[in-house]
């Protein structure tokens, strides 16, 4: 069981996808139809990271003997 | 010791050791009980001596069923009998090994059972302080070491960007608190699951190894932090106990260990997959900082423009470069066939030439056997042509009545003619 979920909208994810779309642009086998696709869709990465980014809050929960989360209150400064 | 004791009940012979006490013989000594003596002397023993420290070498050790633990105290002379009842013994990091020099802190008394004296010992230390506990640390990490589980390639690397942190520790801790306000500061899109645990005291190993089993099996976090906030080696130990170790070690996602401050390592620094020296620390090392990601992310627009402007001059690039390869290749495969071609159109050109002025001398030859055909030689041999003034020839009797105005040819021009009628045929 691994706990990395295969979620293509999380910032990890877009990250390590506008690595890749850097790599396979800077490559010499990608056409000039798939460059601009990439480009585009590399944009569109940044965009959505971007909005990630600027989430304000730490969202904070505590683990339950049930397996089950609910929000912890915390002090933080 | 029992020299100091006034008491003189040795200077006399027991008769009944198994009697009863108070059971004065009707005449004669006093006689005491066993029971009696040994009470008496017991408490001499207790009454008189205060708590003491007394070094020695450890021998004989041996734990009963209930926790006890039993052993002497030696040195080159002489020995002492002790016993560390399960309550105290329960909170050693290790039982010594035979030989070990240590200082054992207890109250002498006596065992009525047995009639011996010995030494209950109430804490119990090696080499200094924290000898006891570095002689378990190295015996635990020898364990572990054997089985390659500090080995740093099992250390795996965390996950750049988690998008779920989970976090063993006291809920009540500063540690907590510290991890949640650089976790807050650097990366707020991060979810934070706490799974609260004693961190000290008895039994907080097996709590804290259960938390971290809970935890890292839960599939929620992508990296887990376990730790605690500084303190004495003592309040530190549950982090050296191997319950702890092996919940980190089974863990399927990285483990990052953050306890008390940087001097102190425990086995489950060596055992995580990074070792952070405090739990502040721990927290800056599982996320990355948010301006660091704004700072990259803003730079990879201009990457991919010039990565795409690459890819486009490299296609021009390529069209040109064919471009010219071809004409090169077009030039190359033509150039023997453009010879060819130059010699045959020459040699046509000649062979043409040829042709022509075989021509024309057959031509020459033709106009001088059409000149002797030409009506104008038969004018010159005296003929001549009769045309009427539209310049139809003139050939029959009919062609010419009486009155027709018409034209002769002859060699040299034409003459104005009129018809005088058919002349008669002599013949006829």
């Amino acid at each position: 069981m691994t706990a990395s979920k295969p979620d293509e909208t999380s910032l990890e994810a877009r990250l390590k996808r506008l690595d890749e779309i850097l790599a396979q642009m800077e490559s010499d086998d990608v056409g000039l139809e798939q460059a601009l696709k990439l480009f585009e869709e590399g944009v569109a990465h940044v965009r959505e990271a971007e909005k990630v980014l600027s989430a304000a809050e730490l969202r904070v929960e505590e683990l339950l003997a049930s397996g089950e989360t609910r929000p912890l209150e915390t002090d933080e400064g | 010791m029992a020299d100091d004791l006034s008491l003189d009940l040795f200077g006399e012979e027991p008769e009944e050791p198994e009697e009863p006490p108070q059971q004065p013989a009707p005449a004669g000594p006093k006689v005491w009980s066993v029971s009696q003596v040994n009470r008496a002397v017991r408490g001499l023993l207790e009454d008189s001596v205060e708590p003491l420290w007394v070094g020695g070498e450890v021998g004989g050790w041996t734990r009963s069923r209930a926790g006890h633990r039993y052993f002497t105290l030696k040195d080159d002379r002489a020995q002492l009998r002790c016993v560390m009842f399960a309550r105290e013994a329960e909170r050693l990091p290790t039982d010594p090994d035979e030989g070990t020099e240590v200082r054992a802190l207890g109250e002498l008394t006596l065992y009525e059972a047995r009639g011996d004296y010995q030494l209950v010992v109430r804490q119990l230390e090696a080499e200094g302080a924290e000898g006891l506990w570095r002689i378990a640390f190295e015996k635990l990490r020898t364990k572990l070491e054997a089985e390659g589980l500090l080995d740093p390639a099992r250390k795996r690397p965390l996950p750049a960007y988690p998008a779920c942190v989970g976090v063993v520790t006291s809920l009540e801790g500063a540690a907590l608190r510290d991890i949640v306000s650089v976790l807050a500061r650097r990366a707020p899109w991060t979810r934070v699951i706490v799974r609260g645990t004693r961190v000290q005291g008895e039994g907080a190993a097996l709590e804290i190894a259960r938390a971290v089993d809970a935890m890292t099996r839960s599939g929620l976090a992508d990296v887990v932090i376990v730790g605690r906030g500084g303190g004495s080696v003592e309040d530190l130990w549950a982090f050296n106990e191997e319950p702890v170790a092996r919940a980190i070690v089974a863990s399927p996602v990285p483990v990052v260990s953050a306890v008390g401050h940087e001097v102190d390592v425990t086995i489950s620094d060596l055992v995580a997959d990074l070792r952070a020296p405090t739990p502040s620390a721990a927290a800056e090392g599982v996320v990355p900082d948010r301006d660091a990601i704004v700072h990259r992310l803003g730079r990879v627009p201009v990457q991919l423009a010039r990565a795409l402007r690459g890819s486009a001059e490299r296609r021009r690039g390529a069209v040109v470069g064919r471009m010219s390869r071809l004409a090169r290749t077009m030039e190359r495969r033509f150039a023997p066939r453009r010879q060819a071609l130059d010699r045959a159109l020459a040699r046509l050109e000649r062979d043409a030439r040829v042709a022509l002025d075989g021509r024309r001398r057959r031509l020459g030859t033709l106009a001088a056997r059409l000149e002797a055909l030409s009506p104008l030689a038969t004018l010159q041999r005296g003929y001549s042509v009769a045309r009427s003034s539209d310049g139809q020839v003139l050939r029959a009797l009919d062609d010419l009545p009486a009155g027709t105005t018409f034209e002769l040819r002859v060699t040299d021009g034409r003459v104005a003619a009129e018809s005088l009628g058919p002349v008669p045929d002599p013949e006829s």
